[in-house]
C-alpha cells in the first residue's frame, strides 16, 4: 500500500550555493513513526516505517514536508548514508522552499521517498559517458558523476555545465573536485568568465562540436538535465549528430502532490513523471511529448 | 449466481441496514436525486432517476486529512468508517467504482472506505437524459463484476435480486427470497435489451473518439473548445471516474473546531506517555489534507517557477478527452475512463460537455 505519511527527518545544516539555492543536510531520525488506524487520534500505535530510505536509487526523488507550509519534490544530491544522513540541493522558488530557508538545524521536517525510476547505473558503467546539467538541474546528476568517479567506473566520463551567469552558477565544490579527474566545460551565457581555462562563453550547446570531437567516437550514453528547452534541444542535437536516441536519458520536472502516481499533477500524455520517471530514455519519452516541443 | 424474487423490498432493506449505515438516492424534485443516509425504516422508494452526483464521494473523499503533525511525529490519520451499504447504485456509476478501484488499489484512504461497503446494484429500464452507457461498456444492465447484489424491476412492484459476489450472499443470509424463475431471469435480459433500443443515436461520439485516437482532432479546434471552459470544476466534480487531488497543510483542528495552536495542546492525547516522545512545544500541530483538484484548472501543473507545461486552456481540455476516451489507458484499466452518464454535459456553463464537444470534433472534419 501507499504510505503518504512523511518520516521525521531533521535538519542538520545547510550552506548557500549560487543565487537563492542551498544545500540543505537532513537526518532520518531514528523511531520515524507513523500511527494505527485511529479516526479520534487517542492511541496511536507507533510503529517503525519500512521506508525504503537505504534502497535509494540515483536520480531518484523524495517528498519534502515543511510542516504547515506544504510539500515539493527534491533530488538527492547525496545518497542516504547508513545514519540516515543525506542532502539536497534546493532553490528558493515558491512557498515550501522560502518557508525551507527560514529555518534552522535542529528544526522537525518530513520526507517521503524514495520515488521514481533513477538513472539506468548498469547499462551506464564502464561506457563513453557525457553529462549535460543546466542551472540547478545538475542537481540530480552530481550522485551519478560522484558515483562514477569514485567507482573510476567508465571509459570516458565528460561533464557539460550550462549557467546563466557567473552568480547564478551552483554546485562549485562539486566540479571543482571532479575536474581532478575528468574534462568539465562550464558554460556562462551572460556576463564576465573569471579566467579558468574550462570556462567559455555560450551555452552547453555551442560547446558540443568540441566536446564531441573529445570523444573521438560518439559518446555511448549521455545523460541530461535542466531546462526542458535546454534538454530537448540538446537531444535533437544529438540525435541529428549520430548519437542514438535510446542512449540519451533526461531527468524530468513537474509539479507533484503526492510522488506516487495517483494526484495527477505531473501527467504527460498517459505516463506520469513520478512513477515513469523522473528519467526517460529519449526515444521513450518524445512519442509523449506535444510535436511542438 | 443465485437469483431471487423479492416481494418486500422494504423485508431486503431492513435486513441490509440491521449491521449497516443505509444510503439510498432520494428524489428530492424531478431532476432533482441525491444520495442520502436513511434511517430505517423511513426507505423513500427506489428512485430510477440518476443522481446529481455519483456515489464517487462515498470512497474517494471530497476533502480528507492524510497525517498530523504534532511537533515530533507524523501519524497517519486513516478513516475508519462503519460498514455501509449503497443501495441501488446504477450501472455507470457502479463501473466508475470499479474503474476508481483499480487506480486507488494502493491508496490506504480509498481502501480503508471501499472495504467497509456493499455495492447493491439497480438495473436502468430506461434511457436517463444525456446517458449514453451502453456505448462505452457501462450499462444499463449492472456489469457482474462491479457489484454484490444486482436489483432489477419486474412487474407489481417485485424485483429480481442476482447475487454476484460472497459479500452480497453472505449480506442477504436470513432474508426470506423465493428462487426467481426462468422466466423472471429472462425478462431480465428483454427488459435490458429493449432499453438498450430506447437509446438515441450516439454515433457522433463513436466516431469522435475514433478522431481522438487517430491525432485527427486539430489544436486549432481544441483552442477553440478551450475559450468555452470556465475552470469551473463542475466536470470534473461530477465525473465520477475523475481523481486528481491536491494536497495542503493547514493549522489541525480540535474535535471542537478550534485550531490547535501549539503542538503541546494536542500532545496529551497525540503521544503516550511511555512513548518516549517530547513534541515541540513550539510548533503549531499541523494536518494534511488532500481535497479533489481539477486538471482544468489553469495552475494544475504550474509549478512554483511559474512554467506551466498546460498553460493554454485548449491544451488542458484536450487532456481532460484524452484522459477519458485514449486508447492508451485501456492496457491499464481495460476500458476507457468514461462510463457515459453525461454529467459533464448537464453541468457545463460552457457547452463542452461530452456530446457538445464529441458532435464538434465529427463537425470539425
Amino acid at each position: 500500500m501507499h504510505n503518504l505519511t512523511p518520516s521525521a527527518i531533521e535538519l542538520v545544516d545547510f550552506y548557500d550555493d549560487g543565487e537563492q539555492a542551498r544545500h540543505f543536510q537532513f537526518r532520518l531520525l531514528d523511531g520515524a513513526v507513523s500511527a494505527s488506524a485511529d479516526p479520534a487520534l487517542t492511541e496511536p500505535t507507533l510503529t517503525k516505517q519500512d521506508t525504503g530510505w537505504q534502497k535509494v536509487q540515483i536520480g531518484q526523488f523524495f517528498m519534502l514536508n515543511v510542516p504547515g507550509v506544504g510539500e515539493a519534490p527534491f533530488t538527492f544530491t547525496q545518497m542516504p548514508d547508513e545514519q540516515g544522513h543525506f542532502r539536497a540541493l534546493v532553490r528558493q522558488m515558491g512557498a515550501v522552499t522560502t518557508a525551507l530557508f527560514g529555518l534552522q538545524p535542529g528544526q522537525i521536517l518530513g520526507a517521503r521517498g524514495p520515488y521514481g525510476i533513477g538513472w539506468p547505473m548498469n547499462e551506464i558503467s564502464g561506457k563513453r559517458i557525457l553529462v549535460v546539467g543546466g542551472g540547478c538541474g545538475l542537481a540530480p546528476l552530481v550522485g551519478v558523476v560522484d558515483h562514477l568517479v569514485e567507482q573510476q567506473n567508465y571509459t570516458q566520463l565528460t561533464v557539460v555545465y550550462g549557467a546563466r551567469s557567473q552568480q547564478a552558477k551552483m554546485l562549485n565544490p562539486e566540479r571543482e573536485r571532479w575536474q581532478q579527474f575528468i574534462p568539465v566545460f562550464n558554460m556562462i551565457e551572460n556576463g564576465d568568465l573569471n579566467g579558468d581555462e574550462n570556462e567559455y562563453h555560450g551555452r552547453p550547446i555551442d560547446i558540443m562540436p568540441t566536446v564531441l570531437d573529445s570523444f573521438g567516437e560518439l559518446p555511448d550514453v549521455v545523460l541530461l538535465a535542466g531546462p526542458q528547452v535546454m534538454m530537448f534541444g540538446m537531444a535533437d542535437y544529438l540525435v541529428a549528430s549520430g548519437v542514438y536516441d535510446h542512449a540519451i536519458y533526461l531527468s524530468i520536472e513537474r509539479r507533484m502532490h503526492c510522488g506516487l502516481g495517483t494526484c495527477g499533477h505531473c501527467y504527460l500524455k498517459h505516463q506520469y513523471i513520478c512513477t515513469d520517471g523522473p528519467t526517460f530514455r529519449w526515444d521513450v519519452l518524445q512519442p509523449y511529448l506535444p510535436e511542438d516541443h | 449466481m443465485q437469483q431471487y424474487l423479492v416481494e418486500s423490498l422494504k423485508a431486503l432493506q431492513d435486513h441490509l441496514s440491521r449491521a449497516r449505515q443505509f444510503y439510498q438516492v432520494v428524489e428530492a424534485a424531478p431532476g432533482d436525486a441525491h444520495w442520502q443516509h436513511i434511517i430505517p425504516p423511513a426507505y423513500p422508494p427506489l428512485s430510477a432517476q440518476k443522481p446529481q452526483s455519483s456515489a464517487k464521494s462515498f470512497f474517494f473523499a471530497e476533502q480528507e486529512p492524510l497525517y498530523v503533525f504534532d511537533g515530533q511525529f507524523f501519524r497517519e490519520t486513516l478513516p475508519s468508517p462503519e460498514p455501509f451499504v449503497l443501495f441501488g447504485v446504477q450501472s455507470c456509476d457502479l463501473t466508475a467504482i470499479h474503474y476508481q478501484d483499480l487506480f486507488f488499489e494502493q491508496d490506504v484512504y480509498y481502501q480503508a472506505r471501499r472495504r467497509q461497503a456493499l455495492l447493491v446494484g439497480i438495473d436502468c429500464v430506461h434511457p436517463c437524459a444525456q446517458g449514453f452507457c451502453y456505448l462505452v461498456n457501462a450499462g444499463p444492465g449492472v456489469r457482474d463484476e462491479t457489484a454484490d447484489l444486482i436489483l432489477h424491476p419486474l412487474e407489481d412492484n417485485q424485483w429480481l435480486l442476482v447475487v454476484v459476489t460472497a459479500q452480497g450472499k453472505e449480506a442477504i443470509q436470513g432474508v426470506a427470497l423465493t428462487p426467481a424463475s426462468a422466466q423472471e431471469m429472462n425478462q431480465r435480459w428483454e427488459q435490458l435489451s429493449h432499453c438498450e433500443q430506447e437509446f438515441d443515436d450516439h454515433s457522433y461520439i463513436t466516431e469522435g473518439v475514433e478522431r481522438l485516437n487517430r491525432g485527427e482532432v486539430s489544436d486549432a479546434l481544441w483552442q477553440r473548445i478551450g475559450v468555452q471552459c470556465l475552470a469551473c470544476s463542475g466536470c470534473t466534480t461530477l465525473c465520477p471516474t475523475c481523481s486528481c487531488y491536491g494536497t495542503q497543510s493547514q493549522p489541525f483542528v480540535s474535535g471542537d473546531g478550534e485550531p490547535v495552536a501549539k503542538a503541546v495542546e494536542v500532545s496529551g492525547t497525540l503521544i503516550k506517555e511511555d512513548s518516549g516522545a517530547a513534541p515541540n512545544t513550539e510548533q503549531p500541530a499541523t494536518q494534511q489534507v488532500r481535497f479533489w483538484d481539477s486538471c482544468l484548472y489553469e495552475g494544475f501543473q504550474r509549478e512554483a517557477s511559474f512554467n506551466n507545461p498546460s498553460a493554454q486552456a485548449g491544451e488542458r481540455v484536450k487532456r481532460f478527452w484524452y484522459h477519458k476516451f485514449s486508447d492508451d489507458f485501456l492496457p491499464e484499466f481495460g476500458r476507457y475512463g468514461c462510463v457515459g452518464c453525461g454529467r459533464c454535459e448537464q453541468v457545463c456553463p460552457g457547452v463542452i460537455g461530452v456530446h457538445s464537444v464529441m458532435k464538434r470534433i465529427v463537425d470539425d472534419a
